[in-house]
């Protein structure tokens, strides 16, 4: 097993991402379901419409609210999380003001975007899912975004894999791209999100010590990580575009 | 639902043309702290941070509970924050804002999960007795870097506080007086310390242009912002960055670098501040200091 990690990958392979745009039908303005290994997200996106309350509504702008829920099945162990969980209400957060400063919100005023993310399955990478997830959603809505916001994660392990790991060496092993949840609660990792898959970083996210050196090292696989995200994304709405007009859809 | 007030036309283009030209309102270089004021009251534990015209005011206390029982080495350690109308008055008590929400979130990342504080020497009998901490911050007025003041405030105050010392033999646990037994610091493994930089639109050269330590007016004028927790040793203990502009990774690593530097000054004086604080109170005399320490052998 020289050289792979505990699923088999070598260090630079994402899992098997699987999306798909316009998962609820018409019950939600826009949808989608995204797999990252085993982690499963599924979006809906309600909006652009009038907020719910009259204080949200702003004259200059759209506002953005974000709703997470955690499957009480998604984990390992059977944890209902209410809506104070710290967990949750981080995840909303981070979402919530990812996309409010990626979509055009000028062209959408006194409106309202609810987005609502259901976690079905967690297997490392929650975060980074949701936002891939709520990128397709908005695209499926057709609500006006700057880019794609494309989102991975990578993780510095403490001993390299040894035999065909690739250019790093011996005392500087090479960062894991995209970890799972066996590595995410084993090595220091963090989510990092970049706007158009370039060098454009919106998100990053580390909850671990990491010496201040390798921080460098995980940036740049997480953002060639979110790149590969962003074609993967990018296919699937060509594919899904040229299928509704093609007519061969639904 | 109390508003902060907006920042007029006129302040707003003013505060970013003079940005462009590398000035801030204060004079301040664009990548410097304002001074940082330690004040320690006459008690232990408790430090008043003062930072321009942000003040924080910190208290740590420790009451002996039971501890986990999924961890029963480990002592007990909570932060709590809460914003109210005396730092602004766009703060309401009992309604935490999405500030709150953020400074209680990363002051948790920061300080509790890198194991800042040693919770295994604050057991005192395992699965019975453990000492549990609380931090206590208290935000007194708000001009900006509340997270980053704050955090000195809870890491000072930590550094700062005494543990009255505990004996047991057999079944019995006996507290001693302050009077009886000098008070032991407590077991602090790294000071982490928050360092925000607030994003402004691109320079001249089309870079991002980050600042340090921004007042209230720079925070809401800011186009995004990212919270780095650094200890001297060079170990990044959390990072935070959740939209707002997005920002080249170059420019991340480059605030990562000065973040590491601006920690090692922080760092150095706050433990000038403890020291001098501790001469102050001992008249010179530091030999005990030396002998007691809160780790017990295990």
């Amino acid at each position: 097993m020289e050289g792979l990690r505990n699923d088999g990958r070598r260090w630079n392979e994402l899992r098997r991402i699987h999306c798909q745009l316009s998962t609820s039908g018409s019950s939600a303005d826009g949808s989608a379901y995204v797999e990252q290994g085993f982690t499963k997200v599924l979006c809906t996106v309600t909006g652009p419409a009038e907020p719910g309350s009259r204080q949200r509504g702003r004259s200059d702008g759209a506002t953005v609210v974000c709703e997470v829920y955690f499957a009480a099945f998604s984990g390992t162990d059977r944890i209902k999380r209410g809506r104070n969980d710290k967990k949750v209400q981080e995840l909303q957060t981070a979402v919530q003001k990812t996309f409010a400063s990626v979509i055009l919100t000028h062209l959408l005023a006194r409106s309202e975007i609810a987005i609502s993310l259901h976690v079905l399955s967690q297997d490392g990478g929650t975060l980074a899912a949701c936002i891939n997830a709520t990128t397709l959603a908005l695209i499926d809505a057709g609500i006006p975004m700057a880019d794609y916001v494309c989102a991975c994660t990578a993780g510095q392990p403490a001993i390299g894999l040894g035999g065909g790991s690739g250019g790093g060496d011996d005392d500087e092993p090479d960062p894991y791209l995209d970890v799972n949840y066996l590595e995410e609660s084993d090595i220091p990792s963090l989510t990092v999100a970049t706007v158009g898959g370039g060098e454009k970083v919106a998100v990053v996210s580390m909850e671990s010590r990491v010496r201040i050196e390798r921080l460098e090292a995980m940036l740049a696989v997480g953002i060639s990580g979110c790149a590969r995200v962003r074609e993967i994304m990018d296919k699937e709405v060509r594919r899904y575009g040229k299928e509704k007009l093609d007519g061969t859809g639904e | 639902m109390p508003k902060e007030p907006e920042t007029s036309l006129a302040e707003k283009t003013f505060v970013l043309e003079a940005l462009k030209q590398n000035l801030r309102v204060d004079g301040r270089e664009l990548h410097a702290f304002r001074d940082v004021q330690l004040i320690f009251g006459d008690d232990y534990g408790f430090v008043d941070v003062r930072l321009g015209k942000t003040r924080v005011l910190a208290r740590i206390s420790a009451e002996v509970t039971k501890p986990r029982s999924d961890r029963p080495f480990e002592g007990l350690f909570t932060i709590s924050t809460e914003l109210g109308p005396m730092a602004s008055p766009a703060f309401e008590v009992g309604r935490p804002s999405e500030l709150d929400h953020t400074i209680s979130r990363i002051l948790e990342r920061s300080i509790r999960r890198s194991h800042a504080l040693d919770a295994e020497s604050l057991c005192i009998v395992t699965a019975q007795r453990v000492w549990s901490i609380r931090a206590d911050v208290h935000f007194l007025s708000h001009d900006g870097s509340l997270l980053d003041a704050s955090c000195i405030a809870v890491i000072t105050a930590l550094a700062h506080f005494r543990l009255p010392v505990v004996t047991v033999s057999g079944e019995d646990i006996t507290i001693h007086d302050v009077e009886e037994r000098v008070p032991v610091p407590l077991s602090i493994l790294h000071w982490p310390i928050c360092v925000t930089f607030s994003f402004f639109g691109d320079d001249e050269n089309g870079e991002t242009m980050y600042l340090l330590d921004a007042t209230a007016q720079e925070e809401a004028l800011r186009a995004g912002d990212m919270t780095i927790t650094v200890n001297k040793n060079g170990e990044i203990c959390q990072i935070a960055k959740s939209g707002g502009v997005a920002v080249e990774a170059e420019i991340l690593m480059r605030c990562a670098r000065l973040a590491a530097e601006k920690v090692k000054v922080i760092d150095k004086m706050i433990g000038d501040a403890l020291r001098e604080d501790e001469l102050r109170r001992n008249k010179g005399n530091l030999d005990w200091l030396k002998e007691g320490r809160a780790e017990n052998d295990r």
